[in-house]
């Protein structure tokens, strides 16, 4: 988003700084370095996974940086009977701005940013392939939605990193709450059993309910299912398939050069970024999940297989050190729990 | 090269380790008489939470930055206590800025409107830029035509930078501006740094020349310009105006020390700004040294410890 408008001599200034030999950025950093970031998950307590991140933020006052606070809550939908639920569970994303971090931005331009990134993220993470397993809870009758909100507070370039790396820590943060199916047969005489129709985690003991026989059961319904949620001490299981969150790099680009974590300033002054969304070591060493170019400038094919192969090298950086923090993050947790 | 780190612990903050009370209990903590002479006491120079209670307000008047409830004299931010006589007031610590006559600002175009120019300073509304306080080309003493409207995005158009001064304010309190003087005009060759406006001090002269080549302009709407050094002789305009030079959109050849000594003196203002140090000419020059004699890069001053032992070393005050 090229929001802040700046002057020609300033555009071309950060330009000739990024091609210049060697290259010179604002900040001193190298191309390919990124800004510091700031993570940390289970932020809000009523979500079933939260993450907030910041990059860039000023270690000593704390201010300035780009901050997105993401979330995942978990919801029970109805399959069939004007439900919207679908077999086996389903995701839905959204980004929402704060105005605080746009406020040059009119209300209507603020809704198609959010828009744009709500439809990138939710594209990307909606994908089949990326689909946890254990969304569901009922086979045919009930099953899981997961909305995940981002909500950016404050913008310094860079956002669409920010916005996926906040996202798959916050999925990965996501704990699902563990699930029974109970079934409520009709007896044939008329009398009710209650029993196990099936386990869907955690050891169910079977308990069966001795129901006083009425003679006046008139109930057509021979069957009813049903899930109850066991009491843990925990919160649930992970999300299934949390490895396969993908990180995305975003590639600044004046030609013939690029550049990573652009700050506001670089990002005004770029005519061309590329979005690359990557995943490694699912299945396949290295997945693309995803591919966007933003702003006006052009590329030929072989500039893209060029960029692509940089950009997985990027990418996997962030996805090593991202999974390392997040690994810490669940032992402090662990550790802070102990003390109890 | 990508990092991760965590953000502070929440209570780990050591200001909050003392117990707070709410000014209203009455306890050994609070002593409301402490503001009844402000003279007598040092504790003009001590900071006001919103809420805090200043003195009462039979004795003394409110000024900007307080209200009164109650019969006392309440701040309403966070800032310093100012007594003129029976009149409080606080002066906030991070604030828009507040125009006055005869300040230089660096400001940005927003909007090109007929015969003028809405300018932003960082101040609460947009200043205004008339076409007829601007050099015009071919003489700077000369009436506005009708051509010169027809070309204003010639001379400004959005998003430039430009340095100015204070002309005089109109009557709904926004600054007009002016730049009819050779020092004045268009800004290139360098990037702009933000600082809160209150850590700008007013200064015999804003524009700064380090030793090493780079040119500093401190606005005082807190608007810093850091660019390549340009000589006093070849200043565009010193003989006959050239309106081709001083409304230029392009930069000069820039040599790499050059944009490395920019880049650490954007740093330097960043560090010293997040510790809350008033800038002035003579703390920059001694900041400057002291990372070139630590042999620093720029990129060393990202580190917090770096920064820190920085300002210690020139600041020992603060």
């Amino acid at each position: 988003m090229a929001s802040t408008s700046i002057s020609k001599a300033e555009r071309s200034y950060i330009q000739a700084g990024i091609l210049a030999n060697p290259p010179s950025r604002a900040d001193g950093r190298s191309l390919y370095d990124f800004r510091n970031i700031a993570l940390e998950t289970g932020v809000a307590p009523l979500a079933n996974g939260s993450a907030r991140l910041s990059i860039g933020r000023n270690p000593h006052d704390g201010s300035g940086g780009t901050e997105v606070l993401a979330a995942a809550k978990l919801e029970v939908e109805n399959i069939g009977d004007g439900g919207e639920g679908v077999e086996g569970g389903r995701i839905s994303c959204t980004v929402s701005c704060s105005p605080a971090a746009y406020p040059h931005l009119s209300s209507n331009a603020l809704d198609d940013l959010q828009y744009d990134m709500t439809t990138i993220l939710n594209e990307t993470l909606t994908h089949r392939v990326l689909h946890p397993p254990n969304l569901g809870i009922l086979r045919g009758k009930k099953a899981w939605v997961l909305h995940l909100d981002a909500v950016v507070l404050y913008d310094e370039g860079n956002v669409y990193d920010a916005v996926f790396m906040a996202a798959r820590a916050a999925l990965w943060d996501t704990k699902v709450p563990r699930t029974r199916s109970v079934e409520y047969q009709a007896k044939r005489k008329g009398g009710a059993t209650k029993g196990n129709a099936e386990k869907e985690g955690g050891s169910g003991d079977m308990d069966v309910d001795e129901e006083v026989v009425s003679g006046f059961d008139t109930r057509q319904i021979q069957t009813a299912t049903d899930f109850e949620l066991p009491d843990y001490w925990d919160e649930g299981e992970p999300l299934g398939g949390r490895e396969n969150w993908p990180v995305c790099v975003t590639l600044n680009i004046v030609q013939p050069s690029h550049f990573l974590d652009a700050t506001q300033t670089e990002e005004a002054a770029t005519p061309l970024r590329v979005l690359l969304m990557l995943a490694f070591d699912t299945p396949y060493p290295t997945s693309v999940l995803g591919m966007r170019t933003l702003g006006n400038g052009e590329l030929t094919a072989a500039q893209i297989a060029e960029l692509l192969k940089a950009g997985e090298k990027y990418a996997r950086e962030i996805w090593t050190s991202l999974n390392a923090k997040l690994k810490e993050e669940t032992m402090n947790r662990l550790k802070e729990r102990s003390k109890f | 090269m990508i990092s991760f780190t965590s953000f502070p612990s929440r209570f780990a903050e050591s200001s909050y380790d003392s117990t707070r009370h709410h000014p209203n209990v009455k306890d050994d903590l609070m002593d409301l008489d402490e503001y009844e002479d402000f003279a007598a006491q040092g504790s003009l120079n001590k900071l006001t939470c919103p809420g805090e209670s200043l003195t009462s307000s039979q004795a003394y008047m409110r000024g900007h930055g307080t209200y009164v409830d109650n019969e006392e004299v309440i701040a309403s931010v966070a800032g310093t206590i100012e007594r003129v006589n029976k009149l409080v007031s606080v002066r906030a610590i991070r604030s828009r800025y507040n125009p006055e006559v005869g300040d230089l600002v660096v400001g940005r175009i927003t909007e090109v409107q007929p015969r003028r120019w809405k300018v932003d300073a960082n101040s609460r509304q947009d200043a205004v830029l008339m076409l007829s306080s601007v050099n015009l080309p071919g003489g700077v003493q000369r009436r506005k035509l009708e051509s010169d409207e027809l070309q204003m995005r010639g001379f400004f158009e959005e998003g430039d930078l430009l340095v100015a001064e204070v002309q005089a304010f109109f009557s709904d309190g926004a600054m007009s501006l002016h730049t009819r003087s050779l020092k004045y005009g268009k800004l290139r060759n360098g990037q702009l740094v933000t600082v809160p406006p209150i850590l700008v001090r007013r200064l015999k002269s804003h524009f700064l020349t380090l030793p090493c080549g780079v040119d500093l302009i401190l606005g005082l709407n807190g608007y810093i310009w850091v660019s390549k050094h340009v000589k006093t002789n070849e200043q565009e305009g010193e003989e006959g105006f050239d309106a081709e030079a001083v409304y230029s959109n392009v930069n000069d050849d820039i040599d790499d020390s050059t944009r490395n000594a920019i880049s650490r003196v954007t740093h330097i203002i960043r560090v010293l700004t997040s510790h809350f140090v008033p800038l002035t000419d003579v703390l920059l020059l001694e900041a400057y040294e002291w990372t070139v004699e630590h042999e620093s890069t720029a990129k060393d001053l990202l580190q917090q410890e770096f920064g820190d032992a920085l300002v210690a070393s020139i600041a020992p005050s603060q």
